[in-house]
Order: structure tokens, then sequence, then C-alpha cells
């Protein structure tokens, strides 16, 4: 599939501190990219440098193969992008702030009013488009925001934590948009905290780690790589149980409880019950807990 | 979709004076003390005229051009305000991340707060004309050469101070300051002739000072003296300009310059 960003070995640093170190990156069209990381992991600085805001030491990005630094002009036009904070005009209305930067990315101004109804009846907007974005709720200015960025139908979106301080309602509105966006051809990073998220949009997880990907693919594949849990309640305290040798689970006792750490924890709690019938006399229940982007993220920072 | 330069331009321009038309406060308040204070102080400055050394002079040519440089002084807060909003509002980073260059974007801005400020100059004029029979002897065409000439300087130099500015309160104080300053050293409030000494001596370089130099020119029909004082402005309104391209290219030196396209396709990765 053509990667619409193509990021490499991108370094960046301010004064002491390494923003990006070795970052790589490549989105195909249609993808989006779940970038997940903790702060200062490197992703704003990321989205910053792919905008062109901001000029790496070293490495490349490419846009639709144009790199971002020699070939900024070319570049510009295929990018959409919604920073973390707020940036927009308060004292301007919703549709105002939509057909300025409509304008900015060259769109005729009938055009804009039909891309603009368009994004107001996705986002919910429709009925705010002529209020002043200072008397707009927050999820509304959440909304607007993303709205702004994608007014000129860009190939490459970059959404840095747009469902921050957002409610449900705003949150389900930004992620069917930004999947509606993807769906018709943009690649789409979308960097957030929030996990969940990503399984809403179906994305492929990207996890920044000191400046650099720690690791990248398809969500199944990772999360299988990270142990789950199984947790065997009993009616009285279990025996103490203990894996078979060379298994990679691992056993817990905690009161009545029985804890199984292991990949497959459900495979590994199956054969160790069966080798203590006494113990499932007095069993209450099971419960598995199979492993969350939270636990991968967790994980794959730990190691 | 077009891409054209002209186009983004437009766009940036008209949402610029969405902006100043959602904002007019300001602007209206420095315009009706102007025309206040034109009328409050034609008695005072024709009553000086008589005591002033130079050409003769109409006590409403004094009154109209002082506060006209005045009150454009202090509307080059609202014109620094405007450009310092974007810094604020986080909305500059946005507008350096799109298409438009650098040069666009401060030119789409610029354009409708140098016709505000034009049209202020043309309000406080106009007034003197209507009520009090102000005159130029040298032509209305160079009471509007030095107008633009004046609005452009303002302008520039409110770029400048926009990118020195680190909040608006500090723009708000700092520019009071400028403003009563220039207007004082310039002789807007008090001819120059009746500055204390010291302040004569500074006058000059006082940008308000060859403003009125040259409005007086073209009130008082001595045209051949409006060359130095216009150019002396345009030198003005390139350091203002300079100051504001060289500072606010280094606040923002992590943007990326625009290259100009070349006309090969892009090269598509597999």
């Amino acid at each position: 599939m053509t990667a619409v960003l193509d990021a490499t070995g991108l370094v960046k640093r301010f004064g002491s501190t390494v923003a990006l170190d070795g970052f790589d990156l490549r989105v195909s069209a249609g993808e989006i990219t779940g970038l997940v990381g903790h702060n200062g992991a490197g992703k704003t600085t990321f989205a910053r440098v792919t905008a062109g805001l901001v000029a790496p030491e070293s490495g490349v990005v490419r846009v639709a193969g144009a790199d971002v630094t020699r070939a900024a002009a070319r570049v510009r036009p295929l990018l959409g992008l919604a920073p973390q904070e707020l940036a927009l005009y308060p004292t301007a209305t919703a549709r105002e702030n939509l057909g300025a930067f409509a304008g900015l990315y060259g769109i005729r101004r009938r055009e804009a009013r039909i891309r603009i109804r368009q994004l107001a009846d996705t986002l919910m907007l429709g009925d705010v488009l002529d209020r002043r974005v200072r008397d707009l709720s927050g999820g509304q200015q959440r909304r607007l925001q993303a709205a702004t960025a994608m007014v000129h139908r860009p190939r490459l979106l970059l959404l840095d934590e747009p469902t921050v301080g957002a409610d449900p309602v705003t949150r389900d509105a930004l992620l069917a948009v930004v999947r509606g966006a993807a769906d018709d051809g943009a690649a789409v990073v979308y960097t957030t905290h929030y996990l969940p998220e990503l399984d809403t949009l179906d994305a492929t997880l990207a996890v920044a780690d000191h400046g650099r990907i720690i690791a990248r693919g398809n969500r199944a594949a990772l999360l299988a790589t990270v142990p789950g849990h199984a947790v065997a309640d009993f009616d009285r305290p279990p025996p103490p149980l203990a894996a078979p040798a060379g298994s990679p689970a691992e056993v817990c006792r905690e009161g009545t409880r029985l804890v199984i750490t292991a990949p497959e924890p459900a495979s590994a709690l199956v054969p160790l019950l069966a080798a203590h019938p006494d113990a499932v006399a007095h069993l209450r229940s099971i419960e598995l807990c199979p492993p969350t982007l939270d636990d991968l993220y967790r994980h794959l920072v730990k190691s | 979709m077009s891409r054209q330069p002209a186009t983004r331009l437009a766009a940036e321009a008209r949402h610029q004076t969405v902006l100043i038309a959602r904002d007019p406060g300001p602007m209206i308040g420095y315009t009706v003390m102007g025309l206040l204070l034109i009328t409050a102080t034609r008695p005072l400055y024709t009553a000086l005229g008589t005591v002033i050394p130079g050409p003769p002079s109409a006590g409403i040519d004094q009154a109209a051009a002082g506060m006209a440089v005045m009150f454009s002084l202090f509307a080059l807060k609202v014109g620094a305000a405007h450009l310092l909003n974007e810094r604020t509002w986080h909305t500059w980073e946005r507008l350096l991340a799109s298409p438009a260059g650098f040069g666009e974007i401060l030119a789409g801005k610029a354009l409708p707060i140098f016709i505000a400020i034009a049209a202020q100059q043309a309000l406080l004029f106009g007034f003197a004309t209507a009520a009090f029979g102000l005159h130029p002897r040298a032509g209305w065409w160079a009471l509007a050469a030095c107008a633009l000439a004046w609005s452009a300087c303002v302008l520039l130099l409110g770029s400048g101070a926009s990118t020195l500015a680190r909040s608006p309160a500090q723009l708000s104080a700092a520019g009071d300051i400028v403003a009563l300053l220039t207007s004082v050293l310039g002789g807007a409030i008090i001819p120059v002739p009746l500055l204390p000494g010291w302040l004569r001596d500074i006058a000059p370089a006082s940008p308000g000072y060859w403003a009125l130099n040259a409005y007086r020119a073209a009130l008082t029909g001595t045209p051949s003296q409006l060359g130095r004082p216009l150019l002396v402005l345009g030198a003005f309104a390139l350091a203002g300009a300079g100051i504001a391209a060289l500072i606010g290219a280094s606040q923002h030196s992590t943007a990326l310059p625009v290259r100009r396209q070349r006309r090969t396709r892009p090269e598509l990765t597999g």
C-alpha cells in the first residue's frame, strides 16, 4: 500500500532534551495510526516536524513522496493539523473559522460553503455555526478544531490528542469523522492517551518512548505479546499452586484469589486446576482479563 | 482547488477584516477621542499660531494633523494587538502550517489594519474639513499621500512592536507610553517650537515629528517640503518591517521556509 507519510530516522533536540531520537513511522492511505506514549515521548514534536513547524536535525519526513523540509510548499496543502491546544479565533463564529482555514488552503468560497455544511452536520455543529467560538462549549470547540483541520480534505491528517476533555458524545462524533476521513483515503496519525479510542477507530498502533517508536503494528498482533490475567476466586484460600515447569505463566495468591498472568491466561489456568481437583471443589468464579492496550503500553514501556 | 497566493491573501485579509469588525471598540474610541480633541484644541492652536515661528498655519491645521498623528499611534496598538492575538490564540502555528507563506500571512493580516488606520485619518481630516474648513493648500493629493505614508509607517512599526511584546497587557502598557512619547516629541500636542530645548533636539528621532512635518507641508501649501519627511517616514516603516521580519523570524525560527514548488511531480513511495 502507498505510504502517504514516511518518516525515517528523525532526530530533534531542544537544548539537552532529546525529543526525537531516531523516530520512524510510515502510514498508508486509509490507515489510522494511533500514536501513543507517555508525556515527553516525542509525539507532539513528531507532529510539529511533520507539519513543517520544527526542522529536524537529521532524518527525513516525506508526505506523498515530497520532503517536508525541502518541498514544504508542496507538502503543506496535503496536511491537516489539529494541535493539542485549541487554536481557533474566539471572536469569530464557527463558520468564519472554518471559512478562514478553507481560504488558507485555497478552497473557493462556494465549495467551502458546501464543505462547511457537510462537516457541521457530521460533527453536530450545524446549530452553532453562527455562534462565536468563545460562546461554544469545550466539546463544540474541540469538534470545530478537528473540522478546521479537515475542511480541505487533507491526504495526511495529524490529530494531536483531539479528544482531550471531550465528553463521550463529542468523542464519538470525532472518532466517527476521523474514521470517515480514513475511509475516504486519508492517512491519519492520531495521538492519544485514551487507548480504547484506538479500538473504536480500528487503528494500527505505534508506541513512542524516549523519542523513538518501540512497537509498531496491528493491535491484535501486539496484544498477543502481552500477558493477560485469569483470576480464580475460591471460597477459602487456595492451596499454593505452581505453574508447570517451563510455563511462561506466573501464579500469585491474593487471599482467596489466585491470579494467573500469562500470554494466554485461560490456557494456563486449565491444566493448573486440572492438577488440583480438590481445589476446584471450592472454586466460586473465574474471571478472564485479556490484555488491554493499556496493558500493552505499560508492558512495552516497562520492558 | 486554487492555491494561488492572491486567493490565500484575499482569504486572510477577509478573515482579518472580520476580526477587526468583531472588536471595533478601541478603534472607534481612538477616532472619537481624536474628533473631540480636534474640536477642543483648535482655539488653543489658533491662539498659539500668532506666537509660533515658521509658516503661517491655521489652528485647525495643527489640531487636525496633531490629533491624526497622536490617535493613529494609539490605533497602532490595536493593529499590534491583532497580530499578537495570533500567538495568544495559538493560531499562528496553524497559519504557518498552511500553504500560505510568511509574507502572504503578514500581508493578508496587515492590509485591513492599514485600511482601518487610513480610514481613521480620513475621518479626522474629513471632520476638520467639514466642521472647521480645513483646506490643504498643496492639494488633496498631498494630504492623501501623507495619510497613506503615515498609515503604512504606523502599521509597520506596529508589526515590529507586536513581535517585541510578550503579552497583551505588556503591549497595552508599552503602547500607551510609546504613543504618547512619540506624539509629544513629534509636536502633536505641543508644537515643536514651543517644546523645551532638549526635547526639540531629540524631536527628529520621533516618526511623529516627520509625519507632522509632512502634514504641515501639505496643509500650508509647501509641497517642496513634502519629499524629505515622506522619505524619513519610509525609513521608519522599513525599520519596523525589519524588526517584524527579524524578530518574528527568530521567534518562529522553528518554522520551515516555504520554498516555491518545483514543477516535478512528487515521487510516491511504495
